[in-house]
């Protein structure tokens, strides 16, 4: 059980890691330059991943199912480049720890407010949890 | 920039990264995780250079250390170390959870130390108030979520 532990709070490490870097990299490049460097490079070590799961597990190099994505998934690189150039401004602007509360209050509450319009059941409880994200939020919103 | 307005900005990206996770989940289930990352950052590069084309390049002062160019590294590892870990005992929800202890924790030690270039900042007694708000109330939308 420690493994998977490691793994799931090094997940998280890393996601403030790389906002920390690409933040850097924003200093001199600008937020969204930051972000073009982001992708290209995750893109290159993907392809490279991608080529030798192929090589040892054969079958087409192009996965099925990707003919099978809905259109509206496609956004998501798009979405991506957004969040990864407003994350590098921040973080130089808020600091890491508040620029990493802050987007993880937005992320839980859209999610929820989703979950909501879906009609997913559970709704008090996640109104409490929404009603002491957002007094967290508001103590951090004052200079 | 005012903080207020910062605050609303922050909260917007957070926005924006459930509509990503929604995306890129989608077609994780359809091609498989690495593809489910590859495909993103392919539609990405691409959509940055077209935004960089239209608003321009910004040149800020001095030259970059060559690790500040390595951010894209740790997200593609990001996204392979969270999708092991979910299908454990953990599941997706004690990943989540877990993932945002390292967040926490990593922000403030980059905060008190300043760590990789960025600003030193010491945080109040009203931040880590915050800080225990924010995971607390995420833990109570994780672990109460329906299944």
């Amino acid at each position: 059980m420690i493994a998977p532990i490691l793994m799931a709070v090094g997940a998280g490490v890393l996601i403030g890691l790389s906002r920390q870097v690409n933040g850097r990299l924003s200093l001199t490049k600008g937020a969204l330059g930051a972000s073009f460097w982001n992708h290209l490079v995750g893109f290159l070590a993907l392809v490279l991943a991608a080529l030798g799961l192929w090589m040892r597990a054969g079958g087409p190099l192009l996965p099925a199912g990707l003919g099978e994505v809905p259109a509206f998934a496609w956004a998501g690189g798009t979405l991506g480049v957004v969040f990864v150039a407003s994350g590098s401004w921040l973080v130089s602007r808020l600091g890491a720890a508040s620029t990493a509360m802050l987007v993880i209050a937005g992320q839980m509450v859209s999610g929820a407010l989703i979950d909501t319009l879906r009609g997913a059941e559970g709704a008090p409880l996640r109104a409490l949890g929404v009603a002491v994200i957002l007094a967290g939020v508001a103590l951090r919103s004052k200079g | 920039m005012s903080r207020p307005v910062l605050v609303l900005i922050a909260l917007g990206s957070g926005g924006l990264l459930t509509l990503m996770v929604l995306c890129n989940s989608t077609v994780t289930a359809q091609a498989g995780p690495v593809w489910g990352s590859l495909v993103p950052h392919a539609t990405g590069t691409v959509a940055a250079v077209l935004a960089l084309a239209v608003l321009g390049r910004v040149r800020g002062e001095g030259t970059a250390p060559g690790w500040a160019y390595l951010g894209g590294l740790l997200g593609a590892l990001t996204v392979m170390l969270s999708s092991v870990a979910a299908n454990t005992a953990l599941a997706l929800s004690g990943t989540l959870a877990l993932g945002l202890v390292g967040q926490a924790g990593f922000g403030l030690a980059a905060d008190r130390w300043g760590l990789l270039g960025m600003p030193r900042r010491r945080a109040t007694w009203r931040d880590l108030l915050s800080l225990g708000l924010i995971l607390g109330g995420s833990a109570l939308l994780i672990f109460g979520a329906p299944r």
